[in-house]
């Protein structure tokens, strides 16, 4: 059950791009790709290459430096997109508000960077964990590497829009939640297998990555396609005073 | 093997962190936080006079000087505390304009909007006024001015009272505390 090539692993790789490739269709006929062209790209990405991958696996054509070399060129375009879209996820929530668009631009690059040189020292520090087929190595730690950033960039996406007590967008907030989950768990995942450990037990932690990243799918789904409760928009208002005292106070502000 | 276990462990905690972000964010969008009770009001007037100048100045001219830092360590720390009343207050503004601007009323969207937008520059000079506040408590003689913090705030509060006044014409709304 929990081995490679089992039902499981087979439902695990290709159910959740199924199931993408629907929402892709979805987002094409109502025209959200308008609202998140990024995403819309990136799951079609996603798609193309994951099935490419499959088919590479499945039935065995090309060597298997090959096979690595399509998933390390395809791991490169999808890590740059993911980017794109925590960015494009960022402009939603402060795009309406120019008192700290700007700011969180800036904090948001700034930490970006201070992100990709971490991630970098962490790579040159990692070992690798497979000598006799590098590439798998290096491919690895690229993971790893991706999977920092896009970790701490979603990380702050939420703590900014938490202390400034922004209201995120139904569905921008549920790509967040499912891009968020599956970038930790992903994160974790990665390092251990760039590390070396647990070699005879890697397609465990196939097997999660890929639980994970179906989890992540449904929650896209739910939160692009399950309409967003209404909330009560009358029962939260200004607190209640006196009213003299208020016009006191109203005085004062217009004396100054 | 030790800087899996680092990452392994940072990224339970980040997990951790945008999972609670993430509940906590469906509560308020939900409703289910209540807000009404959550702005404290202030005594500006005091708050005034705490960062006036011209009140350090007398001090550090009529005291020596090491009852002088004390003194002026614990103005600070009360300055302190007002400007993180303030900027809950702000964050509370924040949460009250955007809930407002889902009313579908173009002139109350417009007030919730300009409350939003200046609660959210508040919440900012807050942040800045606080690390200046710390830095001063470690260096008693620099100059520190919270004036635009104070200035800011009353600026909001004539926001909020205007969207007070639109969403419920009937009632008023206090953010300072009088004299």
């Amino acid at each position: 059950m929990l081995q490679a090539h089992s039902f499981l692993w087979h439902y695990l790789w290709l159910a959740p791009h199924v199931l993408q490739l629907g929402l892709g269709i979805v987002i094409w006929q109502r025209r959200w790709y308008k609202r998140f062209p990024i995403f819309f790209v990136y799951i079609i990405f996603e798609c193309v290459e994951e099935f490419t991958l499959y088919t590479m696996d499945v039935v065995p054509f090309g060597s298997d430096a090959l096979f690595w070399g399509v998933f390390r060129v395809g791991l490169i375009i999808e890590g740059l997109l993911k980017i794109a879209l925590i960015a494009e996820l960022f402009r939603h929530l402060v795009s309406q508000w120019p008192a700290v668009a700007m700011l969180g631009n800036r904090l948001i690059s700034g930490f970006g960077v201070i992100l990709v040189v971490f991630a970098a020292l962490i790579a040159a520090y990692s070992p690798v964990d497979n000598p006799q087929f590098t590439i798998v190595s290096r491919v690895h730690v690229l993971e790893q590497t991706f999977y920092i950033v896009q970790c701490g960039l979603i990380l702050f996406l939420f703590s900014f829009g938490a202390y400034y007590k922004l209201s995120w967008e139904h569905r921008a907030f549920g790509i967040a939640v499912g891009f968020g989950v599956v970038a930790c768990e992903h994160m974790a995942a990665w390092a251990i297998m760039a590390s070396g450990a647990m070699l005879d037990k890697r397609h465990l932690l196939d097997l999660l990555n890929m639980a994970t990243y179906h989890l992540c799918v449904l929650i896209w789904c739910y939160y692009l396609l399950v309409p967003q409760k209404k909330a009560t928009t009358s029962a939260v208002a200004l607190p209640e005073n006196n009213l003299a005292m208020w016009n006191r106070e109203l005085e004062r502000l217009l004396q100054r | 093997m030790n800087l899996a276990i680092v990452l392994v462990v940072a990224a339970a905690i980040a997990l951790g962190i945008i999972l609670r972000l993430a509940v906590t964010q469906t509560l308020q969008t939900r409703g289910s936080v209540e807000l009404n009770g959550a702005i404290r009001p202030i005594d500006i007037e005091a708050f005034r006079n705490l960062i006036n100048p011209a009140e350090d100045h007398y001090l550090r001219r009529n005291l020596p000087p090491p009852q002088f830092r004390m003194l002026r360590r614990e103005r600070l720390r009360a300055m302190a505390a007002y400007v993180r009343v303030v900027s809950n207050n702000a964050g509370v503004l924040v949460r009250i304009g955007e809930t407002a601007l889902a009313s579908g009323d173009a002139q109350l969207a417009e007030a919730a909007g300009q409350l939003v937008n200046d609660a959210l520059l508040l919440r900012r000079n807050t942040t800045v006024a606080l690390a200046r506040i710390y830095l001063a408590l470690a260096w008693p003689y620099s100059e520190f001015a919270a004036v635009r913090v104070v200035e800011r705030y009353e600026h909001v509060s004539g926001a909020a009272m205007l969207l007070g006044r639109l969403q419920n014409p009937g009632v008023a709304v206090r953010l300072s505390a009088l004299r």
